[in-house]
């Protein structure tokens, strides 16, 4: 398009010119980006957990503490007899302590655990078919003296179902805030619109086609969505830092994916959303005034 | 060059604004359009710019039938029109040159074009030595002429002034038709709507007398005709239905 670079100055004035409108439109969009974006970090993250819980073919068997350890260990015996059962390693209730030690890795917690006796006796179990996980635990929990069984599938599904939970709250509140920064864009050009309507209707007055008298508004929307893209992944990349430290400290199992491998495909996605949200905020308040001429884009 | 052929206008409220108007004018013509506040002046002159579209009739500008233009073409067909309005409609943040420069950025002309013809432009109204002067630094008869030299910075073929001396004093009234003149001397035609009868009178040019949405008369010097004792004689009653709308 002849002009292009006056057009885009054009519209980078204006996001100047109209600055109080501007910095409201950019608030509202980097909140909703911010709050898209982590809940999709989170999301990835859980994902993650869940993958690596799903490929984990362990499950745990404990034993009632009533039992002796040599009992324990025929109770382990009786379950590797079972069918589905390929192997079963047995973990003494100071092995499981020292395995619980590793995973929450806080000296102080472990010291004041130490002489309630908190774990059983337990028997990990790895099965042949993991189809046929079902029968094979109902099965192990017939033998007398199973107490209980920690199953991993049972903590991804948990997880699968906070994560959908989570995806399920951020996609309404993000579709309600994408509306919302829409409309406050729309609303922020329709200022400008405004402010500009002389210079608009001289345009038109003098053979300015549409899409000519279009380029600085959708300009300007789309400088709003991208400065607020470049905003919202800096608030990403620090609020997704915050969250996951606190997490990692409170859940050490929980292993989160570096910021540093997904910042960029953050930033693409916020600058192309942002840049979309702008694009059509505009185009909702240009289209009105288009169909408008002579004095009637005056408002005379 | 415009050709009206039984032109009717009637705005959606219902307000019968021109009724039945067949108009000729040539190429390199200079024409007063006169007629009272409510007549249809500026309803024409919308007609002719295509803001507004005949109820019936056909309008043809150009040799290009205006009532069958596609929306997207109607921006080119306005670039064969300078528009001088009696408002001036300067852009009070831009200076002079800017304030031509802008017609021309409008069309998408590449900078330097813009910045050798905008001064050539200036000389040609006067205003060569203003050019970075604001708006509000000149005085009425000046910003008409940044006007005038922004209606003809594209280097149109029709001007079309709506006004032009409504907002300055007589002495400038008469430079400003003066200078629109000397265009049309050089093939630019020219579409002037005025009140201003003295002036009409001392240029001697076609005048287009419209009253109550009818060419009531169209001769040189047809405005003593217009000032003098009405002569209806010739004109068919109007229909109930035709209104005086204001301009």
């Amino acid at each position: 398009m002849r002009g292009f670079g006056y057009l885009t100055k054009e519209g980078l004035k204006n996001v100047w010119s109209n600055r109080i409108m501007s910095i409201a439109s950019i608030c509202v969009l980097v909140s909703c980006l911010i709050l898209t974006g982590i809940a999709s970090l989170f999301s990835i993250n859980i994902g993650k957990v869940v993958d690596s819980v799903g490929k984990t073919n362990e499950t745990s068997v404990y034993i009632k503490k009533d039992y002796s350890q040599l009992e324990a260990v025929y109770i382990g015996k009786e379950i590797e007899r079972l069918d589905n059962v390929e192997s079963t390693t047995f973990l003494t209730k100071e092995e499981a302590m020292e395995q619980f030690k590793d995973l929450i890795n806080d000296d102080a917690l472990f010291a004041e655990m130490q002489g309630r006796d908190p774990l059983p006796d337990t028997v990990v179990v790895v099965m042949k078919d993991l189809s046929l996980y079902d029968q094979t635990v109902a099965q192990i929990k017939k033998i007398e003296g199973v107490d209980d069984i920690n199953s991993h599938t049972e903590l991804a599904k948990t997880l699968t179902d906070i994560s959908n939970l989570v995806n399920a709250i951020s996609f309404g509140i993000t579709l309600a805030l994408t509306i919302v920064s829409i409309f406050i864009i729309a609303n922020t050009i329709r200022v400008t619109m405004y402010s500009r309507r002389f210079e608009i209707s001289i345009m038109k007055s003098v053979g300015a086609t549409n899409s000519f008298v279009r380029w600085p508004f959708l300009m300007e929307g789309m400088v709003i969505g991208f400065i607020s893209s470049i905003l919202a992944t800096c608030g990403v990349g620090l609020l997704y830092e915050v969250i996951m430290t606190a997490i990692q400290q409170m859940l050490p199992i929980f292993v989160t994916i570096p910021i540093m491998d997904v910042i960029w495909y953050v930033a693409a996605a916020f600058a192309v959303s942002g840049v979309v949200i702008g694009f059509f905020g505009s185009l909702i308040s240009i289209r009105k005034y288009l169909k408008m001429e002579g004095n009637e884009i005056l408002g005379w | 060059m415009i050709d009206f052929k039984n032109v009717s206008k009637t705005y959606p409220n219902g307000t019968h604004a021109l009724y039945n108007v067949s108009l000729s004018i040539d190429k390199g013509e200079f024409v007063f359009i006169v007629g009272a506040s409510g007549a249809g002046k500026s309803t024409f002159l919308k007609l002719i710019m295509h803001e507004e579209s005949p109820t019936s009739g056909e309008i043809v500008i150009n040799g290009t039938e205006t009532t069958r233009l596609r929306r997207s073409k109607v921006p080119y067909l306005r670039r064969h029109m300078g528009i001088v309005f009696q408002d001036f409609r300067l852009i009070e943040k831009m200076n002079v040159f800017d304030n031509v420069a802008f017609a021309m950025r409008a069309v998408g002309k590449p900078y330097s074009v813009i910045k050798s013809r905008v001064p050539y432009v200036l000389e040609l109204v006067g205003l060569k030595d203003k050019m970075k002067n604001k708006p509000s630094e000149l005085s009425g008869g000046e910003q008409q002429r940044v006007s005038l030299a922004r209606a003809l910075v594209n280097n149109p073929e029709i001007i079309i002034a709506d006004e032009p001396t409504g907002n300055v004093d007589p002495e400038m009234s008469h430079e400003i038709i003066e200078l629109l003149t000397e265009i049309n001397a050089k093939g630019t035609t020219i579409i002037v709507v005025t009140h201003e009868h003295e002036l009409v009178r001392e240029f001697g040019k076609r005048v287009v007398v419209i009253d109550h949405g009818r060419v009531k008369s169209d001769a040189s010097k047809a405005v003593d005709d217009y000032l003098g004792e009405a002569d209806y004689a010739d004109i068919p009653d109007y229909p109930d239905n035709v209104e005086v709308i204001p301009d």
